[in-house]
């Protein structure tokens, strides 16, 4: 049983090799990104001193750990942006592209089930997918602290302490993966609707998928004056319920004193309770797993002839 | 129990249209069936049926099970050819073994690679670099490394050349087919398959017009070559169909017995592909 997800899984990383290209140019990017910011730091370094990263006389720890975290919170947002999209079009594609080539029927000359082959996709885009952009993620933050460290050094700071020292990694990496695989539940019944697409439509299914989007709301606007439809689907994105309230203007004024190891971590501003338990979350799971029934039951049904 | 196949009045419709029209029909053990029909007759959607790709009214048992409602476990024990272009054209061929490896419990990698080694296809290559032939032999040989019971081949040769379809045909026969294994094959090219055959039926607009082993179509099935006068007594026997070539008559008889016709003309096995063309057009009166 589990042998066969990882078969059927496997054969996705086989066929949409953006899977992983995507995450290693994102990682060449951001890496690539560094090297421009510390060798145009280097130009400035007699001003600068070590400017920001290493700056020991100038910019104090507050700012240093800003910086950093703000570089692991953008560097991820990066990756998490680029799949994100990456996972759209999987999902578009999965079960429109093996008709369209007509290789549904080779699939489905073998013992899998519709079942099997449907969910193999969806955990692929929750799980796999997720899973991918953590392991991504945390190697390009290693790749680039390495990378500043060195920097650092070259300048006579000590990259231990300045570096490595200044943020808590793991915390932070927890944090990131929490974040991944919730968004990645919390966005579920889009991915849900993307499957059922791509079982359904005879043609683009990118505009199947989305026009129903476009359109719903601008008819509950015209007939009924209000836009929950709107809200529920283009606003859910944000109402993600997993972070507490970050006070940012608290966080600068008591970095002027002093930064707690919990204020700069990321870990911190995570309520994995409120997500868990937030009915949002359930229903959320709840319309992902009817629209993947559905993509089932089409897939099953359909006479490909 | 010898019956691999017992189907028992399956219709299956289109809206209004009647693609397979209560038809009643039984497979056995070790035989090789040609399902043969014009296009649009139904034999794809009977075949699709009987390989659970698509519900249908009737009883239907194939390997004593409901195709459509247990299709894994069936497809455990039967293998299929839809068409030569099924393969994905991303994947390598190494990857297609992988898979079905993985997959498939009755599937040998150790055959399949011996029957690869006498192609020229390599493990590295992708389906999309390969021709359509060694398509066909990518396909052919990860079937024939499947220990399955009944083999079910659409078209197999479709836009192949002959030579390719020739050895697949033989390829077929000489390596794959034994007394415990059963082959379903539909095609147009009737002339090329018809000396492997066993059994054969013929479909039209739903319905068998025809099931029979070949053993008793030579029985039941007579061609007459007559002219004049004996074609004229002939005519009275009461023939399914009659052409005329190079100024002779050309008569097929059913259930008319040799005897009967002897000393009118030259007798003769006839075809499958005139006794189909006959069926067609006397189901069309």
């Amino acid at each position: 049983m589990i042998g066969h997800y990882l078969a059927l899984i496997r054969r996705e990383l086989w066929e949409h090799r953006s899977i992983w290209l995507t995450p290693i140019v994102i990682a060449g990017v951001v890496t690539l990104g560094t090297l421009t910011a510390l060798m145009f730091a280097g130009e400035f370094a007699h001003e600068l001193d070590l400017a920001i990263f290493g700056a020991q006389n100038i910019a104090g720890d507050m700012e240093r750990r800003a910086v950093l975290t703000g570089f692991f919170v953008g560097s991820s947002w990066l990756f998490l942006l680029g799949l994100g999209v990456l996972t759209i079009f999987y999902t578009l594609d999965s079960l429109y592209a093996e008709r369209k080539d007509k290789s549904i029927l080779f699939w489905r000359s073998l013992p899998v089930t519709d079942a099997e082959t449907v969910i193999s996709k969806l955990l692929t885009a929750v799980v796999l997918i997720p899973a991918v952009a953590i392991v991504a993620i945390i190697g390009t933050h290693i790749v680039n602290l390495i990378v500043t460290s060195i920097w650092v050094s070259m300048k006579g700071g000590d990259a231990g302490l300045l570096i490595w020292g200044s943020v808590p990694l793991l915390d932070n990496w927890l944090a990131t993966a929490l974040t991944v695989f919730s968004m990645a539940i919390w966005m579920s019944p889009f991915l849900g609707w993307f499957l059922f697409v791509s079982a359904y439509t005879r043609r683009s299914p990118l505009l199947m998928a989305f026009l129903p989007l476009v359109l719903i709301p601008m008819i509950e606007g015209i007939f009924f004056r209000s836009a929950n439809f709107a809200e529920a689907v283009w606003g859910r994105g944000a109402k993600i319920p997993l972070f507490s309230g970050i006070d940012i203007e608290a966080f600068f004024d008591e970095g002027q004193t002093r930064v707690s190891e919990e204020m700069v971590s990321l870990l911190a501003h995570l309520d994995l309770g409120k997500f868990v338990t937030s009915i949002d979350t359930w229903i959320g799971i709840i319309v992902c797993g009817l629209l993947t029934t559905a993509a089932i039951y089409v897939r099953r049904f359909r006479d490909e002839s | 129990m010898n019956s691999l196949v017992t189907a028992r009045g399956v219709s299956k419709h289109f809206g209004s249209v009647r693609a397979v029209d209560d038809v009643s029909f039984e497979i056995e053990r070790g035989r090789i069936l040609g399902l043969i029909g014009p296009n649009g007759a139904g034999k794809t959607t009977l075949l699709k049926a009987l390989l659970g790709l698509t519900d249908c009214e009737g009883d239907l048992s194939v390997l004593g099970l409901d195709p459509f409602r247990q299709r894994k476990k069936l497809m455990q024990n039967i293998c299929f050819i839809a068409d030569v272009a099924v393969l994905p054209r991303w994947i390598k061929v190494s990857q297609v073994l992988d898979y079905v490896e993985a997959i498939h419990p009755n599937f040998s990698r150790k055959r399949a690679e011996e029957l690869l080694k006498q192609t020229k296809i390599k493990k590295g290559s992708k389906v999309k670099e390969l021709s359509k032939g060694m398509v066909t032999q990518l396909h052919l040989s990860i079937i024939m490394a499947i220990d399955a019971k009944l083999l079910v081949l659409d078209e197999p040769t479709l836009g192949l050349d002959i030579l390719f379809r020739k050895e697949f045909y033989a390829n077929l026969l000489n390596d794959y087919f034994d007394e415990e294994r059963t082959i379903l094959i539909t095609t147009h090219q009737v002339e090329e398959i018809e000396n492997l055959l066993t059994d054969i039926m013929f479909i039209n607009d739903g319905k068998l017009l025809l099931d029979s082993s070949m053993e008793a179509l030579s029985e039941k099935y007579v061609e007459l070559l007559a002219s004049g006068e004996g074609a004229q007594k002939a005519r009275g026997l009461g023939p399914i169909a009659e052409n005329q070539m190079f100024g002779k008559s050309v008569m097929l008889f059913e259930g008319v017995s040799r005897e009967h016709l002897e000393g009118l003309g030259e007798i003769r096995i006839p075809s499958v592909a005139d006794l189909f063309v006959a069926k067609i057009k006397e189901a069309r009166k």
